[in-house]
């Protein structure tokens, strides 16, 4: 079994960007409970690949942006 | 605390309650020597009746605590807002599926001990009554036991696959 991926995510960065969209508008976009995007802001919750492209589509922004491999990103720091 | 851990907490609370009272109801009647399996059955439908019943009293109670809730706590906010909170905040998605996939699987495990021990008890010639017992408390505390999980994991979090 390969290892776990560390997955986080610039939601609460991206959302300040967009004129301080609220968690709100951010779910009522995605088609999910504000409680889904608290819980992904607090990394309590990875999405599936589905919702991970419509959170990226209510920022206008390519998914890469929106959530970050932490793995990947060490290994091309090296 | 999330609104649906709270919403699951009132669920489990309303079930136990229930449970209780069917446990000293049932404890009350054995004792006085009813022991017929036809007696115990429509006993039991009642109560299952009465459990919906009450489910469903409390879950429309909760909304209208919670929208009174959210009112209070945005004066400032108009009935637009407040209703699109409220159907927010109430919406069923991923999440909500996978945590209930999660803690239906828990109540299945209630649910198939107590089978098994109804058939052992029903096989060592036990009594009915008890064996039926068995069979319906298990998946009684399976549905709270799920309920338990839920909030579990709506606390905790919980991360696809």
């Amino acid at each position: 079994m390969g290892k776990k991926l560390i997955i986080t995510n610039n939601i609460r960065k991206l959302r300040f960007n967009m004129n301080e969209m609220t968690q709100l508008e951010l779910a009522e976009k995605a088609g999910v409970s504000r409680q889904t995007i608290v819980a992904l802001e607090a990394g309590k919750y990875s999405p599936s690949l589905e919702l991970a492209f419509r959170i990226a589509d209510a920022f206008s922004v390519p998914i890469g942006d929106v959530f970050i491999n932490e793995r990947k990103e060490k290994y091309y720091d090296k | 605390m999330t609104v649906k851990s709270k919403r699951t907490i009132t669920s489990m609370l309303v079930s136990t309650i229930l449970l209780i009272a069917y446990i000293a109801f049932a404890l009350k009647k054995y004792s006085s020597g009813q022991e017929s399996l036809k007696t115990w059955a429509i006993t039991i439908l009642i109560f299952i009746g009465i459990t919906v019943v009450a489910q469903i009293i409390i879950q429309i109670l909760y909304h209208i605590v919670f929208a009174i809730g959210i009112a209070v706590k945005e004066r400032e906010c108009n009935e637009k807002n407040i209703d699109r909170t409220i159907s927010s905040s109430m919406v069923e998605d991923e999440m909500d599926k996978l945590i209930s996939l999660k803690s239906t699987n828990i109540s299945f495990i209630f649910a198939g001990i107590g089978f098994l021990a109804y058939l052992v008890l029903l096989a060592f010639g036990g009594p009915a009554v008890l064996a039926l017992h068995i069979l319906f408390g298990s998946f009684l505390t399976g549905v709270i036991a799920a309920g338990g999980v839920s909030v579990y994991f709506y606390e905790r979090g919980i991360q696809n696959g």
